[in-house]
C-alpha cells in the first residue's frame, strides 16, 4: 500500500528532526538554568528554545502524532509568554519544560520502535498550563543597554527592546531614521505605508513611533529599524538625508556569554547520514581491499613465472595506497565527536542528582577528539553505568560531606581526550566517600584488596552486582563486569581504578578510536587460519629455545593444559590455541602471540605465522556463532570467511572457567 | 490461496519449507568451522557480502553425517533479522501447495523428529514434511552448551 509506505517515510524523517530539535532544546534548556544560577537571563536560548517548540509541534501536526502536539503546545505557549517578557524563565519552569522534553523524547522513541503511543500525560499538561503567568517579566527599571531618546524608549515594549538589543548583539544595525510626511509628499504617493513597505524590503522593523515634530507643526513617524542595510539605503527608503538617520548604540556590555555561539558556527555545513549508509560504503570499500590483495597475488604470480610486472607492479602499489586514503576519509566520515557523544551527560546527571537528592556539581573536560560511531554506541553505556553508580553510591549526601568537612555539593569530574594517536581516555572522577575495601572484600567473600589493580579485580567479579544493589549504603559494583566487558573484552582497551577512602574514586576508561578496518596478523593454528588484530598483540615469541614449564593440570575443568613461559623472568601463561579451541593437533606449535589482558601477559602458542594484512572485521552476530574470543570474521581474498579472534576476551572467558 | 514451497531432501525423506522465507540456494564449497558451537554449525560461509552461519540439517536430525556432495546445497533462508543457510544433500525444486494439503503432524512424528517437522502434506503421490525452521536454526540449546562449558 504506497499511502503507508509514504506516511513511514514521512515518520522517519519527523524522528530525525525531531530527535534533533530536542537535543537542541535540552541544551538550550540547560544553559537558561546555568546563566540563572548566575541571576542573569539567557533572552537567545529562550527564543532558539521557542523556535524548536514550535517547530515540532508543527512537525508533529503534520504526521499527526496527538501526544507530542500537545506537549509542545503547552511548551510553546510557556516559551513564548518568556520571550515577551524578555526571555526570562523562573528556575522552576526549567524543571517542568525538561520533563516536557522527556515526554517528547520518550514518544519519539516509542514511535521509533513502533510501540504504542500514550496520550499526553495530563499531569504534565496541567503544569505546563500554569507556567505562562509565571513567566517574570523584565524589571522595567533595569538598566538600559542601547541609547535613545527617552520619549521614543518609553513607548517600546519589552520584546521591541529585547529586539534591538538582540540585533545589537548580532552585530547588526539598528537606525532611528524620521519620515515627515506632507500633502506634497503624499501627491507623489509618497505615505507612511510606502515607506513601511521600502524599508521592510531592507530592514527589520521595530516600531514606527508617531512623534510631535518641534521644529515645525505637523506629525512625524520615528522608525526603528535592525538591518545589515547601511545607513544611505535606509535614508532613501525614508526620503530623508543621512544625517537624519540616528544609530542606536550599545551602552553596556552584552548580557552574560553567548554560550551556543561557537557551537552554531561549527555546526554549519553538517549533514545527517544513518550510519548504516556508511556501513554500505564500507563494505563495498571491503569487496575492494580483497579484490586489491588478489590483484597482488596474481602479479606476484606473474612474476614467479618469470614476466615483467613493473609497470603493472606499480599500478597495484598506487592502487593500494588511494584505498588507503580511501578507507581513512570513510573512516573519517564515521567519526563523531567526543562532545557530541557525552551531550547528554549534563543531563543525566542533573537527573540523577534530583532522584538521589544529593547536590552534584558537573565539571566536564572535553577534547576535540572524534571517535568511530561503533565504539561511541559501546562506551556511552559504560560511562552511564560510572556515573549512576557516582551519584548513588561514591557521593555522600550533603550532611554527610558537611560533617566529614567537605563541600556540600559533589564534584563529578568527567573527562575524554584523545591519549596517544589511537585512543580515546575518558575518566569519571568524584570527590565522594571512596571504595570500602573491607566492605566489599566482606561481601564478595575474598581478602580485602591491598592494591588498586586487586580492587578492580574484586568489584568486576560478576557475581557482586545483585549483592550490592541490596545494600547500597555504600560501596559499587553495580554493572562493573559489564563495564570491564566492554571495554577490555569488546573494545580491546582498558579499565582502571583508582580509589581513596574519604577522597574519592577516579575510573579511567582506554578504549581504541575506530574499530572498524584493522590490521591483523594472520595465522594457521590446528590447520585453520586465522586473524588477530595487531592493536591487541604485545609481542610475537619464537618459542623455539624458550623456557617454558609445564605440568599435568587434572583439576582443570577447561581440559587445557597451562603451561609457564619464562618471559625475560615474568611468568607468562602459555596456552595452546588449537587446544583451547579443541582443533585437531596441528605440527609443533612454534609461535606465540602475547596478549595483554588487564595488565597481565597471556601467551597462545601457534602453529606459525603468515603475515600481516589489512581486513575488514565483520561481526558474528547470528547467536549460533556468537561466542567468547571471537570478535568476527573476515575474507582475505580467498572467498571464505576467516575467523578473528579476540585473544584477550578469550583469555577472560577462560579466567571465569578456570575460577 | 496457494503457496510457493522449497522443497530439499535429507537421507530418504522430502522437506518443504516456504519458499518466502528463502532468499537464496548455493552450491557447498565448504565453510569456516567456528569452535565452541554445537557440531550441527557447520560453520560461516559468504553470502553475498554477508557472513552467515550453516546448520548441516543432517546432523541437526540426529543423522548421520554425510560428505557433502556435488549435488549438495545450501538454502539461505531468513528469518527476522537472521540469516542462516541450511546444508542439505540435494534441492532441487519449488512446489505450489494448496493449505488444505497440509495435516499437522501426528504426535508420534512430532517426537521422533523433536519437533523439527510440524506438518506432513499429501501431494502427487509423495510425501512431504514441512519443517521448523525457527526450531531447526533456534540457539537455545547453543547457549544451554556455553553455560556447561563456563560453570
Amino acid at each position: 500500500m504506497p499511502a503507508s509506505f509514504d506516511a513511514r517515510e514521512f515518520l522517519a524523517g519527523f524522528l530525525v528532526e525531531a530527535a534533533e530539535h530536542l537535543v537542541s532544546a535540552n541544551q538550550n534548556l540547560l544553559a537558561v538554568e546555568a546563566m540563572l544560577q548566575k541571576g542573569q537571563p539567557h533572552p537567545r536560548a529562550v527564543r532558539d528554545l521557542y523556535r524548536s517548540l514550535h517547530t515540532i509541534k508543527g512537525l508533529a501536526s503534520m504526521v499527526g502524532i496527538e501526544p507530542i502536539v500537545d506537549i509542545s503546545h503547552a511548551m510553546e505557549a510557556v516559551l513564548r509568554a518568556a520571550d515577551r517578557g524578555g526571555g526570562r524563565l523562573a528556575p522552576g519552569m526549567v524543571d517542568v519544560l525538561l520533563k516536557g522534553t522527556r515526554a517528547i523524547e520518550e514518544a519519539v522513541g516509542a514511535l521509533e520502535h513502533g510501540r504504542p503511543l500514550a496520550p499526553a500525560p495530563a499531569t504534565l499538561l496541567d503544569a505546563l498550563a500554569l507556567l505562562p503567568a509565571q513567566a517574570p517579566q523584565a524589571a522595567p527599571s533595569s538598566e538600559e543597554t542601547f541609547t535613545l531618546d527617552p520619549a521614543l524608549r518609553s513607548k517600546l515594549g519589552l520584546a521591541d527592546k529585547e529586539q534591538i538589543t538582540q540585533g545589537l548583539l548580532a552585530g547588526r544595525h539598528v537606525w532611528r531614521a524620521d519620515f515627515v510626511p506632507s500633502p506634497q509628499r503624499a501627491a507623489e504617493g509618497i505615505t507612511i505605508t510606502t515607506v513601511r513597505e521600502a524599508v521592510g524590503r531592507i530592514a527589520e522593523i521595530v516600531k514606527v513611533i508617531p512623534i510631535q515634530r518641534q521644529s515645525a507643526p505637523g506629525i512625524a513617524f520615528a522608525l526603528l529599524v535592525v538591518t545589515d542595510a547601511d545607513v544611505m539605503a535606509i535614508a532613501q527608503a525614508v526620503h530623508a538625508d543621512a544625517e537624519q538617520v540616528v544609530p542606536v548604540v550599545q551602552t553596556a556590555p552584552p548580557p552574560g556569554p553567548e554560550p551556543l555561539g561557537a557551537a552554531e558556527v561549527e555546526r554549519v555545513g553538517t549533514i545527517r547520514v544513518e550510519v548504516t549508509r556508511l556501513d554500505d560504503a564500507l563494505d563495498k570499500l571491503s569487496a575492494l581491499v580483497v579484490t586489491r590483495y588478489r590483484l597482488e597475488r596474481a602479479t606476484a604470480d606473474l612474476a614467479a613465472r618469470g614476466a615483467d610486472v613493473r609497470a603493472l607492479a606499480f599500478v597495484v602499489q598506487e592502487n593500494g595506497r588511494q584505498l588507503r586514503h580511501l578507507r581513512a576519509a570513510i573512516t573519517r566520515a564515521r567519526m563523531i565527536s567526543v562532545a557530541d557523544m557525552l551531550q547528554r551527560v549534563p543531563l543525566l546527571v542533573r537527573g540523577l542528582a534530583q532522584q538521589t537528592h544529593k547536590q552534584v556539581t558537573l565539571d566536564l573536560q572535553v577534547g576535540r577528539a572524534e571517535l568511530d560511531k561503533g565504539v561511541a554506541d559501546r562506551i556511552f553505556p559504560a560511562v552511564v553505568h560510572l556515573l549512576r553508580n557516582a551519584v548513588d553510591h561514591a557521593l555522600e549526601s550533603a550532611a554527610e560531606r558537611t560533617a566529614a568537612g567537605k563541600p556540600e555539593a559533589g564534584v563529578l569530574r568527567v573527562s575524554a581526550h584523545e591519549h596517544g594517536t589511537s585512543q580515546l581516555e575518558l575518566r569519571v572522577t568524584d570527590d565522594g566517600r571512596g571504595i570500602d575495601r573491607d566492605k566489599v572484600a566482606t561481601r564478595a567473600g575474598r581478602p580485602v584488596p591491598h592494591s588498586d589493580e586487586a580492587l578492580l579485580e574484586l568489584i568486576c567479579l560478576p557475581g557482586l552486582s545483585t549483592m550490592d544493589t541490596t545494600t547500597t549504603t555504600s560501596g559499587r559494583g553495580m554493572g562493573m563486569d559489564i563495564i570491564r566487558r566492554i571495554t577490555v573484552d569488546q573494545l580491546g582497551g582498558e579499565l582502571s581504578v583508582k580509589s581513596v577512602a574519604g577522597a574519592g574514586t577516579t575510573f579511567t576508561l582506554r578504549v581504541p578510536l575506530t574499530v572498524t578496518i584493522i590490521d591483523a596478523f594472520l595465522f594457521m593454528s590446528g590447520n585453520q587460519r586465522f586473524a588477530v588484530p595487531v592493536a591487541s598483540v604485545e609481542e610475537i615469541v619464537d618459542l623455539e629455545g624458550a623456557r617454558i614449564a609445564s605440568w599435568p593440570r587434572p583439576g582443570s575443568s577447561t581440559g587445557v593444559q597451562t603451561r609457564i613461559l619464562d618471559r625475560g623472568g615474568t611468568a607468562v601463561p602459555l596456552l595452546a590455541l588449537q587446544s583451547v579451541f579443541r582443533l585437531p593437533p596441528d605440527g609443533a606449535g612454534r609461535r606465540a602471540i602475547l596478549v595483554r589482558r588487564n595488565g597481565e601477559l597471556i601467551a597462545y602458542e601457534v602453529d606459525r605465522m603468515l603475515g600481516q594484512q589489512e581486513v575488514v572485521v565483520r561481526p558474528l552476530e547470528d547467536p549460533l556463532v556468537r561466542r567468547a574470543g571471537l570478535s568476527g570474521a573476515t575474507d582475505i581474498g580467498d572467498g571464505k570467511p576467516t575467523l578473528v579472534v579476540d585473544l584477550i576476551g578469550l583469555g577472560g572467558s577462560l579466567l571465569e572457567a578456570e575460577a | 490461496m496457494s503457496a510457493l514451497y522449497v522443497a530439499f531432501r535429507v537421507s530418504d525423506a522430502e522437506y518443504v519449507l516456504p519458499a518466502a522465507q528463502v532468499t537464496q540456494m548455493e552450491s557447498f564449497n565448504g565453510a569456516t568451522p567456528v569452535p565452541g558451537v554445537p557440531p550441527w554449525v557447520t560453520g560461516l560461509i559468504h553470502v553475498r557480502g554477508q557472513v552467515i552461519p550453516v546448520v548441516d540439517v543432517r546432523l541437526r536430525f540426529g543423522l548421520p553425517h554425510l560428505t557433502p556432495l556435488l549435488e549438495s546445497r545450501v538454502v539461505v533462508v531468513q528469518h527476522g533479522t537472521r540469516s542462516v543457510g541450511l546444508l542439505v544433500d540435494t534441492a532441487r525444486e519449488v512446489l505450489k501447495l494448496a493449505p488444505d494439503a497440509f495435516v499437522p503432524a501426528p504426535e508420534l512424528v512430532v517426537r521422533t523428529t523433536r519437533g523439527f517437522v510440524k506438518a506432513v502434506i499429501q501431494a502427487q503421490n509423495r510425501l512431504l514434511l514441512l519443517i521448523d525452521v525457527e526450531r531447526i536454526i533456534g540457539w537455545e540449546d547453543v547457549h544451554g552448551n556455553q553455560r556447561q562449558e563456563r560453570v
